[in-house]
């Protein structure tokens, strides 16, 4: 994976966060609003620039506090104009810098490609990060058209050779220099961009290359169209006698579903298919309740047959052949610019070097996971027996065996826990925690303009009292927002031409408030909102010179570490008791509740480690083949990965090859291990705290600062863990966590432990 | 939590997905690619965009609330009761000059006026605390209703009845449930919610007696004058009347 070396690198990097798949099947939008948008920008055409570059709030300095964006200036119609000026500026501050007569220097050209490209960094911030959190119609629109148009503008500075040569002439002779470690590490990152892209190459293997890539990109997107076909294609109508099982909620939504099908349909005889019936799909949304609830297995069977059948059903959506295509093209790729496959080209750049490392790794995992599987399964059998069946448990069964487990032994009731973790409180949780290890303080800000109404802003200072940055927090589901819960950046931080600190924003999706009661939180949105609270500390003290080596910005196995360890404290009864208070009462969460909650965290792990680990496998099983490999068939591929490794059959991958989109259509190629590589040093970095005996403890507290927050990329991901550490990471502490140091225990004896 | 991979920006780009959210707990690597690519793009509906919009528009303010000084949440909530009066609450500014055009006398009128003043105080204080509670199209009527009944009154009697005062009582518990209605749309803060709630009922209190001095101040010159009742204060207590009962249709009937 690629640095971000230079500042537009970053900000296409951390912003493109939603381009949505070009191309991609657009569904009638909502008319009123699709009206109104048109006639916006009508009114403010692109010709219009002489006007607009007054107007048009990217075109100054932003005139706020703290250079938030002035959100309540921004308009759609001011997004294509920042953008096309944006480009032409950056190409032209390229150009300065390839035609600059003066010998290559680092100032004259590695600083001068960090300067460069501002205003289109700015602006794609902006849009970006509202293409996401509060998107429309005329976004979506720009989406679609700026993506190739991007694309194209990266490539032109990417693959100039002009700028190359600059850089290689700075690089080769990079020990004369006396630059510091911050500058030599900017230095490497780009010229390993350079030569990644194929830079060394000679003329017809870089047309070997750029035919390569043309092609891998429309097999991208193909995959990812008919992932997308092949999902809405499916639908299980049921009439009312077949919902036996189900919740109230899970009958209505299948209602709403029939109901919404029915809208798209035109003609009175398709109609009338949905015409009081309920509908399921192999969304996860709507299959996972319909798994767990339903008591008719022969549907479950349908449904979950459906769902691990896309893409692979022999018609015009199939994506066996794309994968196979796919996964050859990236080895011819990585064999055409020196590497043994496509997964030693990806590791390079990571923590974890080599494929052997990464499959040591899960492996590692892979047999306490397995072994722990393989006791959930006997639990579910034993319950399927009580009940008085005699069939084997399948895998379209374990929702459903599994949720009666963990009402047996672990239920929590979810509506009584509610009361004591309000988003205030929570967020109260998460702030005294980064108060606790490194004395920072939040004030709320109510006076400045955001995009949504929802928004909330803080101020961070620095237990000195100095400014380090503002905390945005977007904290609840609308129909604007896509849904997860992710963190970004809307100005970032550099101290090149004097202190810069950043605009960080959390966005989340809780449920809003009903009426006048607060908002209440289930025990997963407060993992979540530290999880992200976590990766914006990562983004808030980080304090490097270049803004391409600041703050998240570091290897895929690397930047869940932050999000990931702060989870932790959130899980300790400590920190769990200070802030979580009845809000009627007042009352502390009782031990009681914690001790159930902490529990039930250890539920179904094997399950949930085993698909995981899986899918991880086959992700390094095809980008781990040969340029010559003889591929003809995807499915015994994946079959013959899966029997290597003894996967059972109640289990499948968390995803098949013909819809693994993060492998095959997003960028986790050979990078799906990523997660659980950061979980070994969230465990093994927590358990650091733990053995001091205090979890903020201050001198850690501050070597873990000092080595990890404050540094983003600016030296080797494993030399900053080591420096925080005093080691390299060891796997016992999450083979604890996640239940696995003792796999044969029945579920049943963990809890009475 | 944003990350992605980058070197083959080409495709990569093209199918555009740079950003990876981050889930948690059960399933961290669910993230934003299943949802773009399995899901398709968001879909509109601008009514609903619209509602949510509004709501989060009121938690905005009440945040903004919340966070005050007691001491600026006391001035903005007395300002937000003369408001609701003047110029808001054309209702009850109508039924305080029925008060008013009801007697000369002072004596008269200041009993009335604290009788309307403690009643719908109570009723206020009663309802923000959620201890009664009436729907406003049951109120809303009667509203207008008391306006007509007072106003009449003031035609067919010339000094007011000794009755008087127990009716307007009777008539301030209705509009103290009004104002507990504007109230609790305009919404009170959680924190100082009896100092707010304190304010509110004085800044009405301000706006009544405004009102009534508006009314002496204009009538001073004329009001011993021998025509005063025909010309003035029955004319104004018949305008009254008609525009309570029109309110009164309007609210139940149109």
């Amino acid at each position: 994976m690629l640095k971000y070396a230079n500042p537009f690198r970053t900000s296409l990097l951390a912003l493109t966060m939603a381009i949505s798949l070009a191309g991609c099947s657009q569904k009638q939008e909502s008319e009123s609003t699709a009206e109104q948008s048109v006639t916006k920008s009508d009114s403010h055409s692109i010709d219009d620039g002489q006007a607009s570059t007054q107007t048009n709030p990217f075109f100054s300095e932003y005139q706020t506090p703290f250079q938030i964006p002035p959100f309540d200036k921004i308009h759609n119609e001011h997004y294509m104009p920042a953008f096309e000026q944006g480009m032409t500026d950056h190409l032209a501050e390229i150009e300065a810098i390839t035609s600059n007569p003066d010998a290559p220097t680092f100032e004259n050209t590695l600083e001068a490609l960090e300067r460069s490209g501002k205003l289109l960094t700015k602006s794609l911030r902006v849009f970006f990060n509202l293409a996401s959190s509060d998107t429309n119609p005329e976004i979506q629109k720009i989406q679609r058209e700026i993506s190739p148009v991007l694309a194209a503008h990266q490539d032109k500075i990417n693959l100039n050779p002009d700028l190359f040569k600059r850089v290689e002439a700075i690089w080769k002779v990079r020990d004369t220099l006396e630059l510091n470690e911050e500058q030599l590490k900017l230095l490497d990152d780009q010229y390993k961009d350079f030569v990644r892209n194929g830079a060394l190459l000679d003329k017809t293997q870089k047309e070997k290359l750029t035919a390569i890539n043309a092609e891998l990109s429309t097999l991208a997107t193909s995959f990812g169209q008919n992932l997308l076909a092949e999902t809405n294609g499916f639908e299980l109508i049921l009439d009312k006698n077949q919902l036996n099982g189900l919740a109230e909620g899970t009958i209505s939504a299948a209602a709403n579903t029939a109901k919404q099908k029915m809208e798209k349909v035109e003609s009175e005889e398709e109609k009338a298919r949905y015409q009081d019936k309920y509908v399921f799909t192999p969304h996860r949304s709507s299959m996972y309740p319909f798994l767990t609830e339903s008591t008719e297995r022969d549907l479950r069977k349908q449904l979950y047959s459906a769902y691990i059948n896309r893409g692979s059903n022999n018609n015009e959506t199939d994506n066996n052949a794309i994968v196979a295509k796919i996964a050859k093209l990236r080895a011819q790729r990585a064999q055409i610019l020196g590497y043994d496959s496509h997964a030693d080209f990806q590791l390079e750049e990571r923590m974890l070097k080599t494929p052997a490392e990464v499959y040591a790794l899960l492996m590692k995992l892979w047999k306490p996971a397995l072994a722990r599987a393989k006791v959930e399964v006997a639990d579910m059998q034993a319950m399927v027996k009580t009940e008085g069946h005699d069939f084997k448990l399948e895998a379209w069964d374990w929702w459903h065996y599994s949720e009666k487990v963990r009402k047996a032994k672990y239920d929590i009731d979810e509506t009584s826990l509610k009361p004591y973790l309000t988003l205030d409180n929570v967020l109260q949780g998460a702030f005294q925690t980064s108060e606790k290890l490194w004395g920072l303080s939040f004030t709320e800000l109510f006076d400045i303009d955001v995009y949504h109404p929802d928004v909330r802003v803080w101020e961070v200072k620095d237990k000195d009292g100095s400014h380090l940055g503002i905390f945005m927090g977007d904290f609840f589901t609308r129909s604007t927002k896509r849904g997860g819960a992710w963190m970004s950046n809307f100005k970032g931080q550099s101290n090149l031409d004097g202190r810069e600190r950043p605009v960080v924003v959390n966005v989340l999706n809780i449920s809003p408030p009903v009426g006048d009661a607060p908002a209440l939180l289930t025990f997963e949105n407060v993992i979540t909102l530290f999880h992200e609270f976590g990766h914006g500390l990562h983004g808030l003290l980080t304090n490097t010179t270049y803004s391409s080596l600041s703050g998240i910005s570091g290897p895929r196995d690397f930047t869940e570490f932050p999000a990931q360890i702060y989870e932790h404290w959130a899980k300790e009864p400590e920190v769990l008791k200070t802030f979580a208070k009845h809000y009627q009462t007042g009352e502390v969460i009782p031990d009681e509740l914690i001790d159930k909650l902490l529990k039930a965290s250890k539920f179904n792990q094997g399950f949930a480690n085993t698909e995981y680990l899986a899918a991880s496998l086959l992700d390094m099983d095809w980008h781990t083949i040969k340029a010559d490999e003889d591929l003809k068939d995807t499915n015994r591929f994946e079959k013959a990965s899966l029997e290597r490794i003894g996967l059972i059959g109640e289990i499948a991958p968390r995803y098949r090859s013909t819809y693994f989109s993060h492998i095959f259509a997003g960028g986790y190629a050979a990078g799906y291990y990523g997660y659980i590589h950061s979980a070994v040093l969230d465990s093994d970095g927590f358990a650091a705290f733990k053995e001091t005996g205090d979890i903020f403890n201050q001198e850690l507290a501050q070597k873990y600062r000092t080595n990890v927050l404050e540094k983003g990329s600016t030296e080797e991901a494993m030399t900053l863990y080591k420096k925080f550490r005093g080691r390299e990471p060891k796997i016992d502490a999450l083979l604890k966590v996640r239940g696995l140091d003792n796999p044969s225990e029945t579920t049943n004896q963990q809890v009475s432990r | 939590m944003p990350i992605i991979l980058f070197q083959w920006s080409r495709w990569l780009l093209a199918v555009g997905l740079l950003l990876v959210a981050c889930f948690t707990s059960a399933h961290p690597q669910d993230d934003v690619i299943i949802s773009d690519i399995e899901m398709g793009p968001l879909q509109f509906q601008s009514t609903l965009a619209e509602a949510e919009y509004q709501a989060a528009l009121k938690r905005q303010q009440q945040r903004k609330r919340n966070a005050m000084p007691w001491q600026q949440k006391f001035l903005l909530y007395t300002k937000a009761g003369v408001e609701h009066i003047i110029p808001k609450g054309l209702d009850h500014i109508l039924f305080v000059l029925g008060l008013f055009f009801s007697t000369l006398a002072l004596a008269s009128l200041l009993w009335q006026v604290s009788a309307f003043t403690l009643a719908h105080s109570l009723t206020l204080v009663m309802a923000a605390l959620g201890v009664v509670s009436v729907p406003a199209n049951i109120i809303e009527p009667l509203i207008a209703l008391s306006i007509v009944w007072v106003a009449i009154e003031n035609c067919v009697f010339k000094q007011s009845t000794r009755w008087r005062p127990i009716v307007v009582f009777a008539f301030g518990l209705l509009h103290g449930l009004g104002f507990a209605s504007v109230l609790s749309e305009y919404g009170l803060p959680k924190n100082d919610f009896l100092v707010s709630l304190l304010a509110f009922n004085i800044g009405v209190e301000i706006g009544q007696i405004a009102i009534l001095l508006g009314a002496a101040i204009l009538v001073w010159l004329i009001k011993n004058k021998s025509w005063y009742r025909f010309a003035i204060q029955i004319p104004a207590s018949v305008f009254i009347a008609t525009v309570g009962v029109y309110w009164f249709a309007e609210r139940t009937v149109l």
